[in-house]
């Protein structure tokens, strides 16, 4: 028996191929995250002149035509290196700082959605928008594991009488 | 009511750290701790044995066995005459104070343990492998010399400090992690712990043969296997290397100046 082998092939096993993982997700990750708040903030300016409030009712200057409902929904996960970070963290706990860029990058895009699914319907705003959150259950360790988060926003989406009716 | 357009700000819900600084205060941090942690169980286990003297252990473990442990007949050979070697063995022990058992483990990885309450145990894999006694006495007197430093209720203590550990961090990914890092600090000790089985079980065999021929000869063995493996791996592993424990026995046996030549005794099966 090359006892030997074995140990390094372990060994290998034991701290090689986390690490390698880690470095993999990490990497990959990042490369992701990148990209997407590149195309959320290109969105974001996009859309800059588009009204969305969270007024429970409509403000007064606007007078509308129609209204509906719109939403937009992200689902996302964690990369390996975001889930063994924020296990760490969570040993001693405080900020899960890996988690933070991942749901604010939900929160914007759902909210991009939202606006996108308004504004393909020709509306020209909304009011009342309300983001919601639901933890996905994974099936395996009794649903007790996450396999993601749902970001939810939606509103009530209005069309104008007239382009101008809101600068009043 | 004027609408201004304006874009989300940053910076605020989202902190500043990088990722790569947060990951490495972490894994920094939480390994100072763990390290601390095992080495205060480790100082508690010590404490521990001094409570657990060694009748209320042999008491606590009489007819023990492991209960995955897959024995050979009782009427075999080889248990009839390594049970005959050891107890020869602990007769050069004057003071032993455990009555040692020996059980075959039908395993093929050649290994040799010591249990709590005096048990032994060798496998198959061990048996196959040794070709004289001289070779078997010196891996018998190892253990012997594990019961005579209560390592194998160190060994237990490691056992629980590491159940604990897994326990604790159980519900996530950080599990094998920080098992890693407590387990390699618990192998250090566990190092040091086998060279001083290894000076007694030489001692034990000197005084038996009146010679150490042959006594390390299966470490001699495994370090012509061992030759693939890497430096680092030393350092991970629960036993010295091979290689260095053929040296410490060499330099043992000529400090005491005991002689390494003498009378092969043959397997008397």
């Amino acid at each position: 028996m090359d006892s030997g082998f074995l140990q390094t092939l372990e060994a290998i096993l034991n701290f090689g191929l986390p690490i390698f993982l880690l470095l993999l997700a990490y990497f990959v990750g990042t490369m992701l995250e990148r990209r997407h708040f590149r195309s959320i903030r290109n969105r974001e300016s996009e859309f800059a002149q588009f009204p969305v409030v969270t007024f429970d009712t409509m403000p007064a200057d606007w007078t509308a035509t129609s209204s509906t409902l719109v939403t937009g929904s992200v689902v996302v996960s964690l990369d390996y290196f975001k889930r063994v970070i924020a296990g760490l963290r969570a040993i001693v706990g405080g900020r899960i700082k890996t988690y933070e860029p991942l749901l604010d990058r939900a929160r914007r895009e759902a909210m991009l959605r939202m606006i996108e699914e308004a504004r393909r319907d020709g509306y020209d705003a909304v009011f009342n928008v309300r983001l919601e959150t639901s933890r996905l259950a994974n099936s395996s360790g009794e649903g007790k594991r996450t396999a993601g988060v749902e970001m939810l926003a939606f509103g009530t989406a209005v069309k104008f009488t007239s382009r101008f009716a809101r600068t009043s | 009511m004027k609408f201004i357009p304006r874009q989300p700000r940053e910076g605020i819900n989202v902190s500043d750290t990088h990722p790569l600084v947060e990951a490495g205060t972490l894994i920094v941090g939480l390994t100072a701790i763990f390290i601390c942690i095992a080495l205060l169980l480790i100082f508690l286990v010590e404490i521990a044995l001094y409570f657990v003297p060694v009748e209320k252990e042999v008491a606590m473990f009489e007819n023990w066995l492991p209960e995955d442990l897959v024995t050979v007949s009782p009427g075999d050979e080889r248990l009839h005459q390594t049970q005959i070697l050891v107890d020869r063995l602990a007769f050069h022990w004057a003071d032993a104070p455990y009555e040692f058992r020996v059980e075959i483990d039908d395993s093929d990885i050649a290994n040799a343990m010591a249990l709590p309450g005096g048990l032994i145990i060798v496998t198959e894999g061990l048996l196959d492998q040794v070709e004289s006694e001289n070779e078997l006495a010196f891996v018998l007197g190892h253990e012997l010399g594990h019961f005579r430093n209560r390592d194998h209720l160190r060994a237990l203590g490691r056992g629980i400090v590491l159940s604990l550990f897994f326990a604790a961090t159980m519900s996530n990914d950080v599990s094998s992690i920080s098992l890693s890092v407590t387990d390699l600090t618990l192998r250090g000790f566990s190092r040091k712990q086998e060279s001083r089985a290894d000076e007694f079980g030489l001692a034990l065999v000197y005084t038996h043969y009146g010679h150490v021929n042959e006594a390390s000869r299966l470490f001699e063995k495994w370090d012509d296997d061992d030759s693939t493996m890497l430096d680092v791996v030393s350092y991970t592993s629960t036993h010295p290397d091979a290689g260095d424990r053929v040296e410490s026995l060499k330099e043992q046996a000529l400090r005491e100046g005991w002689p390494v030549e003498g009378v092969i005794t043959e397997l008397k099966w």
